[in-house]
């Protein structure tokens, strides 16, 4: 290819690039002259593309790696910016991913375990940053099953021994809470629904924080919790506008999903503000529901320590009943003893405080108690000889066989 | 003898010239087991120690000799004296039972020190006390060889409490009502028995599959009978904040509220696998025996433990 310019030797136009053995060089047709030689090019040969070579392709990194892992690995990168991760977690994403393929137990599984097998390790890096990641968020990013990338993930966790630290809640409501529409006047909000972000986080998170102090966190699904108290804390700010909206209603206009659980999440968050609001004095001469409580959040947050300790009674060692209800506490303090207890509608004990339990002890299932072995049973010694009626009675008489065989058509 | 015991004041080596090679240690592992064998304080010249329990026939300074050196005694062996508190009862009947013992002579002895001249100190509290709930056996899985090719189908045919589906599951179901078991039988002749709540009942149960077999006409024998895994479960009665162990107890637990409401937590030593509730309750699985278990409880009940006051 010619190239302009002319020779410094020979003033001579024909300017030729051609290749010493395998360097480049400029050299003029007439006299000879090298004019340039040896250009390191970071531009592609062909000129006009003038892009950057990347390290990784200059340095054929990426041919050794296989097609399957290059995929793999720029499908966690994509997803990494699609969730705006910082470009660490990305780095440290891509390494678990590797490890984890190198692994002989994830070598050979299908292409849709491997794909999942990105996800989760975008999952660990950002929980162990404690960034806030729900396995739904992924799951849907993902289009997986839940119950493989289930499978998926903690088959990772064990196979490269990685401790992942516990979801924190308080951020995730700082996430989930950013996900609804709430904060900005819109078409199909009404005014008195708009609210303020920045209160609306700070109080969901003291309800959050009530209720996994009062156990209704553990063992539960975080998402659900978290939006039963964005409902709560969201009706608390405005009540007299906002008391009328269900929940169903105002997750549709936030634009998130209502997942089943939340009902009973928000019953069980109400009742828990019930009982605090038994011991808040000037409540005590209103007779509350789980309508009107609503309208003194506020206050009862501001109390909580003391309203907690008060309305329940926080000696765990010798309240050991898990079926009996609060009116039967033997140890209950007589301070909480409080003289105009505020009716409630289903519930007539709960004037005494109750155990402060998960719910699950308080509402035990009525469950089928398997007998202890008696100790007839616990005499067997497995070699005990086996009568023939006892097995013949397992057997099928020849009539029965032959009209069994009629019926099922056996071959 | 006073000047050996004063040459050496801090001596472990055997007060009496005499070779007291009591295998007083051997009956000391005997009679404690293993509840000792974890705590390591276990002094290697035990033996020395034990000579103060020899019989006392004379007293006088000797004593206070040997009160002094109790004093440094108990200064560097502080748990392990309160053990020799203990073991001495049995060492008393033990020593004079023993005709290997060298009894020494009552001057030559260490003379024994009553008890009561022992400066008391406060027993040490084993490290873990027993929980005193015992893990109920659940279900036992277990295997045995029948060692013979078996036709699903003929059996199913032929007998009442079987079901055999060969396009979900490749193996005869079949269940008894006594001991109240399931079996899965394969056409290798292979079997598994599940659902025996004790050890013993797994094996008999497994005895009356291959009776039953046996009685269809195939040559069914009974061999390579294993207990392939134990689940036990009980209750600690109070609850657990999961948070909270999962934090402390991070390289052994998997908490995940949004797979799981329960903790899994892999114990190493023994080799189990734990399931811990918030209300409580714990699974225990991944034994081979039964003592497997109760170890694997007896381990996680004191960490539990510091769990229960919560906030």
């Amino acid at each position: 290819m010619a190239a302009r310019g002319s020779c410094p030797a020979c003033g001579s136009a024909a300017l030729v690039e051609d290749a010493h053995y395998a360097q480049q060089q400029l050299v003029c047709a007439a006299c000879g002259c090298v004019l340039a030689e040896g250009l390191l090019t970071t531009t592609y040969t062909e000129e006009e593309h003038l892009r950057e070579v990347a390290y990784s392709q200059s340095t054929g990194q990426k041919e050794q790696l296989s097609r399957c892992l290059q995929r793999g690995i720029r499908r966690v990168q994509d997803l990494c910016k699609v969730l705006h991760l910082p470009t660490m977690f990305e780095e440290t994403a891509v390494s678990y991913f590797q490890r984890a393929l190198q692994h002989p137990s994830f070598h050979l599984v299908s292409l849709e375990k491997k794909e999942l097998l990105g996800g989760c390790c975008i999952f660990v890096t950002c929980r162990q940053h404690n960034w806030p990641l729900t396995m739904g968020t992924i799951c849907s990013l993902l289009y997986a099953k839940q119950e493989l990338f289930a499978s998926v993930y903690l088959s990772l966790q064990k196979e490269l021994g990685l401790s992942v630290p516990a979801l924190s809640l308080v951020d995730l409501v700082k996430t989930h809470l950013n996900s609804f529409r709430l904060f900005q006047q819109a078409a199909d909000i009404p005014a008195p629904f708009v609210e303020d972000k920045e209160k609306m986080v700070a109080r969901t998170m003291q309800i959050v924080e009530l209720a996994s102090e009062t156990w209704l966190v553990t063992g539960r699904h975080p998402v659900p919790i978290v939006t039963a108290a964005a409902f709560l804390s969201w009706q608390s700010l405005q009540p007299a506008a906002r008391l009328t909206c269900t929940f169903a209603r105002f997750c549709k206009l936030a634009g998130v999903d209502l997942p089943p659980p939340a009902h009973l999440r928000l019953k069980e968050l109400l009742d828990i503000l019930l009982r605090m609001a038994s011991q808040l004095a000037w409540l005590r001469v209103f007779n509350m529901d789980r309508k009107t409580v609503v309208k003194h959040i506020g206050d009862l947050l501001q109390h909580r320590i003391f309203l907690l300790k008060n309305a329940f009674c926080l000696e765990d060692e010798e309240e050991q009943h898990d079926a009996a209800p609060g009116e039967g506490s033997p140890g209950s303090p007589p301070a909480a003893q409080e003289e105009g207890c505020p009716s409630e509608g289903k519930r007539q004990h709960e004037d005494s405080p109750r155990p402060l339990l998960p719910p699950c002890l308080i509402n035990p299932r009525k469950r089928l108690r398997t007998a202890a072995l008696s100790s007839s049973d616990s005499a067997i010694t497995g070699n005990e000889p086996i009568s023939d009626s006892e097995i013949e009675q397992y057997l099928r008489g020849p009539e029965e066989i032959r009209a069994f065989r009629k019926a099922k058509a056996w071959p | 003898f006073k000047d050996d015991l004063s040459t050496s004041p801090q001596a472990f080596t055997p007060m009496s010239p005499y070779d007291v090679d009591l295998p007083i240690q051997t009956t000391e592992d005997v009679l404690f087991g293993s509840q000792f064998n974890q705590l390591k304080e276990l002094p290697a010249d035990f033996s020395s120690v034990d000579l103060s329990f020899l019989p006392d026939i004379s007293h006088g300074n000797k004593e206070q000799n040997l009160s002094e050196n109790n004093h440094e005694m108990q200064k560097e062996l502080d748990g392990s004296i309160s053990r020799n508190e203990d073991s001495s009862i049995f060492m008393d009947e033990g020593s004079l039972s023993y005709p290997d013992a060298t009894q020494p002579s009552p001057e030559a002895s260490g003379v024994c020190p009553p008890l009561t001249s022992m400066t008391p100190m406060t027993p040490v509290t084993p490290s873990s006390e027993s929980s005193g709930i015992v893990p109920q056996l659940q279900n036992i899985v277990s295997t045995v060889n029948l060692a013979c090719k078996l036709d699903l189908k003929n059996i199913a045919l032929h007998a009442r409490n079987a079901e055999y589906n060969p396009k979900r599951f490749a193996a005869v179901i079949m269940r008894i009502r006594e001991p109240r078991t399931t079996a899965l039988i394969f056409s290798s002749g292979k079997m598994v028995c599940t659902g025996a709540k004790s050890e013993e009942q797994s094996r008999l149960a497994a005895r009356k599959y291959a009776r039953v077999v046996q009685k269809l006409g195939f040559p069914a024998k009974f061999l390579d009978f294993k207990i392939q895994n134990m689940v036990g479960s009980c209750d600690v009665r109070f609850p657990i904040r999961l948070e909270g162990l999962v934090l402390t107890h991070q390289q052994f637990s998997s908490y995940e509220p949004e797979l799981f409401p329960g903790l899994i937590y892999r114990m190493v030593k023994p080799r189990i696998v734990l399931l811990i509730f918030v209300s409580g309750k714990v699974v225990l699985t991944g034994a081979k025996e039964r003592s497997e278990i109760y170890e694997a409880f007896e381990n996680i009940y004191p960490i539990l433990k510091g769990f229960k006051k919560s906030s």
